[in-house]
């Protein structure tokens, strides 16, 4: 290296930093401009969504049956009702009713007179054809529609299920079920790999354009209740982190947001709202087949032991309440409590109780610790995901309240992954999981408590994680799935509520929030506590509901 | 020649540990890609069981014996063919990883060499003049760059220039609405884009550089060779470059060619803060989900890079350095 060489270098080096300096400047400009339009096209035309985020672009699949579909996908095509969460409610979408004839044959009276986006009318042959596609390629049915599902027939409007047996909790699944076009997907070769770049949809909208940092939904024209979409257009970009949320203006997303009130309210105090109900309830899943979790006053004892108030504001800020011990979502499903349960199911902290448990189970204080017959102390090991960190901060909570009556906690945390495995195939002590929240109060009972699910320790299974068996529970599980009226559910949800209470098959720490964030600048009518006709979830079909309720904010 | 011949030899052992040890890795982290998936599903909200089965149907699990999975790994490497990824299903690897690979290559690539000229030279420029102010500054103000994490400085940036200032954008590489393409006003977009990233990265290594630089050559300056040179009365820049610089830059040149080598593994924080659509990025992505075929796909293309840019500074140590030769 001559010294003429590294000279040059030398000049060559301050001109790139010079020209670096330069390109910053310039781009600067640009880039304030863009700014300055993005925020006047926030009409009340178009509807800025953080529902979809991208890895971190977006790739294009708006195949509904793909596990890695876009969000947007929801928001277009179609089931034959949605139901809501919430409540259970289902509102006609595809379909304008279902009736069960008995409880083994439910009729669906199929809509007339919608069409398909690109024109062709949409008829019960279409609903057919997605059934049938789904029983072809088990893979597709992500809703375990054949698992109910016997046969179907139809003649003129009616599409009838003939279910394998008295099920009437199946309708509430054959509600949720996708409608595809015939004419389109009956010549795709392998539905499971397809893309389906360009969507032939009967919902609300339909794609607009398409790019990796964003995308748009345009109004579908041949919606069959087009009166009722207020916004012509949703624009869904990529990066939507908590920073943008706060600073971007949208008009509806989906974000758990720390300090909601000094943060996204506080940007917009005139517009901006939040509603977070319950969307799950977070528990502690004691596994049944081992000594001392088996033991009903050891578990007795653990449930007293706790202050579900401070776990919960500890885990999420105050944004969601203490769970009660019925198993049911409260306030969601307030309908169904079983009024002789004290408090709403609602256990206090009762040191003295939770210590008279524990020496029923065996174990007495001494010098501070908790100790077995022997005298070792008890020590307890407790399993949930790496990076659940407000899980974390609700365990953080309960650790200190254990160490308080001298019970050793120790966390194991490992990957998502591991943890399901180890959740799924039964190997842990203590668990934190979630149940609950479909809106079917079947649905959640029978997820948690059905001994059909409870496998050998070592085989996955896929709900009833704790491993709970009761005969008489299967049975009352199997008369709620034959009961027509709400009276008679009534009852049998009684005594479910009943069995979560006394025998702590999970032990209910506090419900997971749904964090839905709203403005109302440029649209009016977000579901909310007192209009809790959706939940705020962005990326199932309930989103139909909310894109369908809001108005042009006048 | 046979310094040649022994540095290829070595380059093939240890590309055949790296891609059986790349096979073997990814299969000992416990759970399955389904797993994962349901994982990730579920902090949406509990997940039926209907919605675990289809999962499982969609993803399955690798077929095989480990040895049967072996050999058409190893076919699979030779056709360059690596399968389609399970998180972005049903996309392929090849295509994901190229879609990746020029935006890491382009931003990292660029800004490694800048700060490796300029923290060299700045460096050198330091020693010469060692005790005067530009030294102060620069050694100074590069362990006080340097000294800040990473992400740290990536956040300050994006807050106080990206949103409060507002002179950059805050994510991605290029604007909301643009489709890769080669036109001008793309090319305009992607740089203003990659500025802070690029601002981020530039000021966290060019410390390195520069102390390094800094201290190899205050050393060199002191051996005898350099003041017999001195007293020789060479020109003194003569002196600092062929005779100093020279000498000290071999330190930093097998550091550079390590890091070159690593550029395409992406800056995985610079990236994931600037939501940047870089390798760093899809390998974070590719690890948190499981998703092994995308997984070794990366992690071979980082390992090869990392041997290829050491085999060229090796051989090119040689031609700098004639005592390795021997």
């Amino acid at each position: 290296m001559g010294t003429k060489t590294k000279a040059r270098l030398f000049k060559a080096g301050v001109a790139v930093v010079t020209a670096a300096a330069t390109i910053a400047v310039v781009s600067g400009c640009t880039v304030q401009t863009k700014a300055s339009t993005s925020s006047e096209s926030g009409s009340s035309a178009s509807l800025l969504l953080g529902a979809d985020n991208g890895t971190p672009t977006f790739t294009r699949n708006f195949n509904p049956f793909s596990p890695s579909t876009r969000v947007g996908t929801h928001y277009m095509y179609e089931p034959l009702q949605v139901v809501n969460s919430i409540d259970g409610k289902a509102t006609p979408f595809l379909a304008t009713g279902d009736t069960f004839r008995d409880p083994k044959t439910v009729d669906y009276t199929i809509r007339s007179g919608v069409k398909w986006s690109d024109g062709k009318p949409f008829t019960p042959a279409d609903v057919l054809f997605t059934f049938d596609l789904i029983k072809k390629n088990p893979s597709l049915d992500t809703l375990g529609e054949w698992q109910h599902i016997d046969s179907i027939s139809s003649s003129g409007n009616t599409v009838t299920f003939h279910l394998k047996g008295a099920d009437v909790p199946a309708a509430t699944v054959i509600d949720q079920q996708i409608i595809v076009p015939k004419h389109i997907w009956s010549s795709v070769k392998n539905p499971l790999t397809w893309t389906n770049d360009n969507p032939v949809v009967t919902g609300p909208y339909v794609l607009g354009k398409f790019a990796p940092n964003e995308y748009t939904l345009s109004k579908n024209k041949n919606y069959w209740q087009a009166d009722k979409v207020a916004a012509k257009t949703l624009v869904l970009p990529a990066s939507n982190t908590q920073v943008d949320i706060v600073h971007k203006g949208y008009d509806w997303a989906y974000s758990y947001i720390s300090d909601v009130k000094g943060t996204f309210v506080a940007a917009d105090k005139q517009h901006n709202t939040y509603w977070f109900p319950p969307g799950g309830t977070i528990a502690l899943y004691p596994n049944l087949t081992k000594a001392p979790f088996n033991n009903l006053d050891f578990r007795r004892g653990l449930s007293y032991a706790l202050d579900r108030d401070k776990i919960a504001d500890d885990a999420e800020q105050g944004y969601v309440k203490a769970a009660g011990q019925t198993g049911l979502l409260l306030p969601n499903q307030n309908s169904w409590l079983n009024t002789s349960i004290p408090d709403k199911g609602a256990i206090a902290q009762d040191t003295k109780k939770a210590l008279a448990s524990f020496e029923k189970a065996g174990y007495t204080q001494k010098g501070g610790k908790l100790v077995d017959a022997s005298g070792k102390q008890l020590s307890l090991t407790i399993t949930s995901p790496n990076g659940y960190t407000d899980w974390l901060r609700g365990l953080q909570a309960l650790q200190t309240q254990l160490k308080a009556i001298g019970i050793d906690v120790t966390l194991n945390q490992p990957q998502p992954a591991a943890y399901t495995q180890a959740l799924n195939a039964g190997n842990f002590d203590l668990a934190l999981g979630s149940y609950g929240g479909t809106g079917s109060t079947f649905q959640d009972f029978n997820n948690l408590l059905n001994s059909s699910f409870a496998t050998p320790i070592g085989t996955a299974t896929s709900a009833n994680f704790e491993r709970f068996k009761d005969a008489k529970t299967d049975q009352l599980l199997t008369q709620l799935k034959s009961a027509t009226t709400t009276d008679a559910q009534k009852q049998i949800v009684d005594q479910l509520q009943q069995t979560v209470y006394d025998q702590l098959p999970a032990i209910g720490l506090f419900y997971g929030g749904l964090w839905g964030l709203f403005s109302t600048k440029d649209f009016t009518n977000w579901p909310s506590a007192s209009n809790p006709y959706a939940p705020p979830s962005t990326w199932t079909e309930t989103a139909l509901l909310i894109l369908t309720s809001i108005k042009a904010a006048s | 020649m046979r310094y040649l011949l022994g540095k290829i030899a070595l380059f093939v052992v240890t590309l055949w540990a790296a891609v059986t040890i790349n096979f073997l890795l990814p299969r000992m982290m416990p759970g399955s890609p389904a797993d994962a998936a349901i994982a990730k599903l579920s902090q949406n909200g509990p997940v039926t069981p209907a919605m675990r089965a289809a999962v499982e149907a969609q993803l399955g699990v690798p077929h095989g014996s480990l040895i049967a999975q072996y050999g058409q790994y190893l076919g699979q490497i030779v056709r360059l063919d690596f399968g389609t990824s399970y998180s972005y299903f049903p996309q392929k690897v090849s295509a994901l990883v190229s879609g990746a690979l020029p935006w890491t290559l382009v931003l990292v690539g660029t800004v490694t060499v800048i700060a490796f000229i300029v923290g060299t030279a700045l460096g050198a420029l330091a020693a010469w003049k060692r005790g005067s102010w530009v030294d102060t500054f620069a050694t100074a103000g590069s362990q006080f760059a340097s000294a800040f994490p990473y992400f740290w400085t990536a956040l300050l940036l994006l807050f106080f220039l990206g949103y409060v200032a507002g002179w950059f954008p805050t994510s991605g590489a290029y604007g909301d609405s643009s489709t890769p393409n080669l036109s001008l006003g793309f090319i305009g977009e992607a740089i203003a884009h990659a500025g802070l990233p690029a601002l981020t990265i530039l000021i966290t290594s060019l410390g390195g550089w520069i102390i390094g630089m800094r201290n190899t050559m205050v050393n060199t300056l002191g051996e005898d060779y350099v003041t017999f040179a001195e007293a020789n009365g060479l020109h003194p820049r003569t002196v600092a470059l062929r005779y100093a610089a020279r000498n000290a830059i071999l330190p930093n040149l097998t550091s550079f060619g390590l890091v070159l080598g690593g550029v395409v593994g992406g800056s995985l924080l610079v990236e994931t803060v600037f939501q940047y659509p870089g390798v760093g990025l899809l390998l974070f992505h590719a690890v948190t989900n499981q998703d092994y075929p995308l997984m070794q796909a990366l992690f071979l293309m980082i390992t090869v890079s990392v041997l290829i840019a050491n085999f060229i500074v090796d051989v090119l140590y040689g031609v700098l350095d004639p005592r390795t030769r021997r």
